[in-house]
């Protein structure tokens, strides 16, 4: 194929977005509102793996020591417990730390003249949060350690959530994903069939079956970057807004900055040339057959 | 130039539109296909065109098989044939200039040669200042000479025509037959099918009748019931 005529099929597919104005507009609408909602979606997926990764890896266990722990077993303790299958750190906390920590917490005043009541501890961090009941069990059954704790109960059932929340939020993703190829097949399915007398004509005066899709995917392309372009500067602005609604008044929620979301904004832009693409093959399939 | 051997064509579910077809068109030659709707006549321009295959039979075109022709080699066996309808088949959004230009780009033509060849075949219709006109704006027999000229502009081996004056008054259909046969005297064959019973019987051409998808007659210089 020459490179003036693919300058050609720009032409073609430009003029023909601006003859049909009306049902371009409707297309790039089509894309930009299903890529919004898609969007959406993504953003707060990626947010809710972002607040998950921070509560998993808070998830920690903490071993307390018998009072009889000499320097030496703590030396030896803390190696036998690296050597625990799936742990990722282990942290040695005095007694004088913990008191500090604890005097930090709860103010210095109220714990004046008080004896330290507080055992050496050490704080375990899992390669992966599941593991942490399992290898607080482990812990447990080591000689000297006094007493372990991970807030049995609760990690369990949070993992279990966790599982489900990104289960759920997988699916809502495909089915969304799907709906908007499909309402923009439809939708370009429109323009390609107010040209098919002109599919037929050139069809009729020998153009091979390329000839005839590649003005058509352009077109599709164009109607996709321009819609996904629309809607990654909606969803940009929106999420931007929102970010600094949540930082003012939701300290607690850290929400990733816009800036981690430019890989998806350029994926996004694919994604709807894709779509387009895809969309405008599937409708001219049927009118190339003459 | 156009041969058929034992040619049949079934649709599905359908009667049978032809049966055993054997035909041979010369080339240079002027045919009219006639006979009543149903016929078959539609069936066999549509063959021709390798717009259907055959249910039986072979069919050739230049000494080539059209009917075991693979898919992608199809665009360039139409480029050889020109086609014109009953109803035009004009791009309404396209100039006149554009909608004959646009039978050569399909065909990746050099530019040279459509700014050369436009006006050309639109001064052999006798339209070279309708150029700029939109198919809207003209009349029927001028819209059809349109068609021609885009048939035309690539000169095709063939031209095959189905019921060119089928939406044309008589005098204007006139002027089209006489186009038709401009064209052929410069050597393209040409084939049309038609119900126009005074054009055939005044033209003198050869007369191929068809009648329940049988072919009932085929006489040089006849007309269009003996």
């Amino acid at each position: 194929m020459r490179i003036r005529t693919f300058g050609n099929f720009f032409k073609e597919a430009f003029v023909s977005l601006f003859r049909n104005r009306w049902m371009s507009l409707a297309s790039i609408g089509a894309v930009a509102a299903s890529l919004i909602v898609l969007g959406s979606f993504l953003l707060l997926s990626v947010n809710f793996d972002h607040i998950l990764v921070d509560v998993e890896s808070q998830v920690e266990i903490t071993a307390y020591l018998e009072d009889t722990a000499d320097d030496l077993d703590i030396a030896r303790l803390k190696g036998e417990l690296s050597g625990i299958y799936g742990v990722k750190e282990v942290n040695f906390v005095s007694k004088e730390d913990a008191m500090e920590e604890f005097k930090e917490q709860v103010g210095k005043e109220l714990l004046e003249g008080l004896e330290n009541p507080l055992p050496n501890s050490f704080r375990i961090k899992a390669d992966n949060p599941q593991d942490v009941p399992e290898i607080a069990q482990k812990i447990e059954k080591v000689e000297k350690i006094d007493q372990v704790k991970y807030g049995k109960g609760i990690v369990e059932k949070l993992f279990n959530m966790i599982h489900w929340a990104r289960i759920i939020g997988l699916v809502i993703m495909v089915v969304f994903a799907a709906i908007s190829i499909f309402i923009i097949a439809n939708t370009i399915r429109l323009t390609v069939f107010a040209r098919r007398r002109e599919i037929n004509i050139m069809k009729y005066v020998g153009a091979t079956d390329w000839f005839v899709r590649w003005p058509f995917l352009i077109e599709g392309m164009i109607l996709g970057l321009i819609g996904s372009a629309i809607s990654i500067g909606i969803l940009g602005a929106g999420y931007n807004y929102i970010y600094d609604v949540v930082k003012l008044n939701v300290p607690m929620i850290s929400l990733l900055p816009l800036s981690n979301f430019y890989d998806y904004g350029l994926a996004f832009l694919a994604v709807g040339m894709l779509i387009g693409a895809l969309g405008s093959s599937f409708s001219i399939k049927r009118f190339l057959r003459v | 130039m156009i041969e058929m051997y034992g040619v049949s064509k079934a649709y599905n579910k359908g009667p049978v539109a032809l049966k055993d077809i054997n035909l041979k068109i010369e080339k240079g030659e002027f045919v009219f296909i006639v006979g009543p709707s149903g016929a078959g006549k539609s069936t066999m321009i549509k063959l021709l065109f390798r717009e259907e295959l055959p249910t039986k039979g072979q069919i050739f075109f230049c000494g080539k098989n059209i009917t075991r022709m693979k898919p992608r080699e199809i665009p360039y066996i139409r480029r050889r044939i020109g086609m014109v309808f009953q109803d035009f088949r004009l791009i309404p959004q396209k100039t006149v200039y554009e909608n004959i230009a646009f039978a050569l780009q399909v065909v990746e033509a050099p530019q040279r040669e459509i700014n050369r060849k436009v006006p050309q075949v639109l001064e052999m219709v006798g339209l070279p200042h309708k150029a700029k006109a939109m198919p809207g704006e003209l009349s029927g027999g001028e819209q059809q000479r349109v068609a021609l000229a885009r048939a035309i502009v690539n000169n095709p081996d063939a031209l095959v025509a189905d019921e060119p004056t089928g939406n044309l008054d008589p005098d204007t259909s006139w002027e089209i037959m006489k186009l038709l046969s401009d064209i052929n005297k410069r050597g393209t064959t040409i084939i049309v099918a038609t119900h126009a019973r005074e054009l055939v019987d005044s033209m003198k051409k050869r007369v191929i009748q068809l009648d329940k998808g049988y072919i009932v007659r085929d006489e040089a210089r006849g007309a269009y019931r003996k």
